[in-house]
């Protein structure tokens, strides 16, 4: 640093013109390391002093005797040093100390013409800014350090994609600050370098934006906010207002939105997401089992999804040995039943003895009585429409185990008719009427 | 990613609630069911009817095409019952010559009782009805409970179905019987056989 602030002041004073003889006359690197070690030695120095609130009494004095000392060397750096008071808008003390941080030392260096290096110089300067400032600054700086040719005031948002590059640097320079920082000021540093660090495998111009935005709004922001530090995650480097906190753009996280008035703690997001799936799947689940949609509450749900799994269980098993009693007996039939076709007439008697009601059903389920609902097997390809058909009460038998058939049962089968319209009835039909079926069986299973 | 899950769910609701899925379920239990016949003693009812559950619930597995995490739990035990039972049998005669000594040396402590609030209670109770999801956290639970619930209402409608067409079939098969029997015995009694 030392070696370079004699060549910057040489080179100043030659050519009088400051901001063109620093961009040409020193190279871009040369220039970043002098300002590191700057601002390095800037920051030791500081560390020593007493971080006061300085924006009320400090800036004002700093400022009447920088402002003569500015006037010294010309006008340049007047305009220079007004320009910056027009980006921070919603901070005042800030524009003033941008006004006051030129350092007395290195006035004459590491001047540029763009407004934002030496709003970086300026802040950086003074470290009896808070941290906040010095944290922009030296981001701000850095980036400028970068770009030599930095002109325009808008260039902060291009500083920053230079900023990723050495802010590693900065970071650790300012870890090195003081403990005797504001919590606020210690937040807003966090959030600060949490949009740092995304900044890196982003370099959005967004998040920048959104840094500067944040600085403006940072005090009121930290207020609204429950003031979570922590919150990577979920990082509130959003330029949007106070109300909402968006995740980070990794591949792997959920995004999630912490809603107004809750926290924005990485845990508690993670836990409101599995919250709001439990109660997503317990809704639908209400739907599923019968009888739930008087019950709210998790464990009241809870019982009645594990009674109707035990009771459909139970059924199960009922069945199984039903149908293990039932197996000597049907060795043939089986193979018969499933090959024979429906007979068009079968399904016209079936159609209006289709209003049986369940109870019927359900009385052959229980009394085991199959002679006067089961008058009739009807066979089909699937096994829904037999069932459809077995509710009927008894009604000419149509198709029955070739060994048994009488020949004049024959006669229905083999009418054309377009039966698969009235298949879909039938299964329609017939899963109406399985629902009650099960309801029965399951207040039936209840005592056991 | 809710609401992938969320239609996923809704897709499965659908497919056990399908007529195509029933019948399929339906026709391979039948198969099943014959296998069980010839296998298992005639006589001992329970126990076959032991095994038409298991079977039962194995075809309900294989539809639901393993999908699903019970599912898969039903199939793996009946590969761990199956080589369970050759090892138990390896085990036994190693026990009887080695002695009471291992038995001895092991310690078996009793795990402590946990404090296990009611809500947790229900959520290992839901667990263990289900097959395969004793350790699984309660979002995950729901959905597996979600989908092993519209397949046993399917897997009730098809056995309940096939139950009925057995019994029917064999109740017509008497009554069709009877009346053929009745049939032959009037023309019979119309037409007297001539000497």
């Amino acid at each position: 640093m030392n070696r370079t602030r004699p060549e910057m002041l040489h080179c100043l004073n030659a050519t009088g013109n400051l901001a063109a003889a620093t961009s040409r006359e020193m190279s871009v690197l040369e220039r970043q390391r002098a300002v590191l070690k700057w601002h390095q030695e800037q920051l030791k120095r500081r560390q020593q002093r007493h971080f006061d609130d300085l924006n009320v009494f400090s800036a004002p004095l700093l400022a009447q005797n920088i402002n003569g000392l500015i006037d010294d060397d010309g006008s340049g750096l007047n305009e220079i040093l007004t320009r910056p008071t027009g980006m921070e808008t919603g901070r005042p003390d800030f524009g003033s100390k941008s006004g006051v941080i030129l350092d007395l030392d290195h006035s004459a260096g590491h001047v540029n013409a763009s407004s934002g290096y030496c709003l970086n110089f300026a802040i950086s300067g003074n470290i009896n800014f808070p941290p906040t400032v010095v944290a922009a600054a030296t981001q701000v700086n850095t980036a400028v350090g970068a770009e030599a040719k930095v002109r325009e005031p808008t260039t902060s948002e291009r500083l920053s994609v230079t900023t990723g590059r050495q802010s590693s640097k900065k970071r650790k320079a300012e870890k090195s600050l003081p403990s005797e920082v504001d919590e606020e000021e210690d937040s807003i540093v966090k959030k600060i370098r949490g949009c740092a660090d995304e900044e890196e495998p982003t370099n959005s111009d967004q998040h920048q934006n959104s840094n500067k935005n944040n600085w403006n709004n940072n005090s009121s922001k930290n207020k609204e906010s429950n003031g979570d530090k922590s919150n990577r995650e979920a990082s509130s480097c959003t330029s949007k207002g106070n109300s909402k906190a968006s995740a980070v753009q990794k591949p792997d996280y959920v995004h999630v939105r912490a809603r107004r008035g809750q926290a924005t703690d990485s845990h508690s997001l993670a836990e409101r997401i599995r919250r709001e799936k439990i109660s997503e799947r317990m809704k639908y689940l209400q739907e599923l089992v019968p009888g739930c949609n008087k019950i709210t509450g998790k464990s009241g749900m809870l019982d009645e999804i594990i009674n109707y799994v035990q009771s459909l269980q139970r059924q199960v098993e009922y069945l199984s040995m039903k149908l293990a009693a039932l197996n000597p007996s049907v060795d043939v039939n089986i193979n018969d039943l499933f090959a024979k076709e429906v007979s068009p007439a079968c399904l016209a008697s079936y159609l209006p003895t289709m209003g049986v009601s369940p109870e019927m059903a359900s009385q052959s389920y229980l009394e085991y009585n199959p002679v006067e609902t089961m008058g009739q097997v009807c066979v089909s390809e699937g096994v829904n429409l037999v069932d459809a058909s077995l509710r009927r009460s008894m009604s000419p038998p149509v198709s029955i185990p070739e060994t048994l058939l009488h020949s004049s049962c024959f006669n229905q089968i083999h009418n054309s008719l377009p039966w698969e319209l009235d298949l879909q009835s039938l299964f329609s039909m017939e899963f109406q009427q399985e629902r009650p079926i099960n309801c029965s069986l399951a207040d039936l299973c209840w005592p056991y | 990613m809710e609401n992938v899950s969320q239609d996923q769910a809704k897709n499965n609701q659908i497919r056990w609630r399908s007529a195509a899925e029933q019948k399929t379920y339906s026709s391979k239990l039948v198969e099943a069911l014959r296998h069980v016949r010839r296998s298992s003693p005639p006589d001992n009812v329970s126990s076959r009817g032991r095994a038409v559950r298991e079977k039962a619930d194995k075809v309900l597995a294989i539809a639901a095409k393993g999908r699903m995490r019970w599912s898969r739990a039903i199939l793996k035990k009946r590969l761990k019952l199956r080589l369970s039972n050759h090892k138990k049998a390896k085990d036994r005669s190693k026990l009887a010559a080695a002695g009471n000594s291992r038995r001895k040396n092991l310690k078996i402590e009793v795990p402590k009782k946990k404090r296990l609030r009611p809500l947790q209670r229900r959520v290992r109770v839901l667990g263990r009805l289900v097959p395969g999801c004793r350790k699984l956290s309660l979002p995950n639970l729901l959905e597996e409970v979600t989908d092993y619930i519209a397949a046993l209402e399917m897997q009730v409608r098809a056995m309940a179905t096939l139950t009925e067409l057995l019994t029917g079939a064999n109740a017509v098969a008497g009554n069709v019987a009877e009346s053929s029997n009745r049939l032959e015995i009037s023309r019979q009694l119309e037409h007297p056989p001539q000497s």
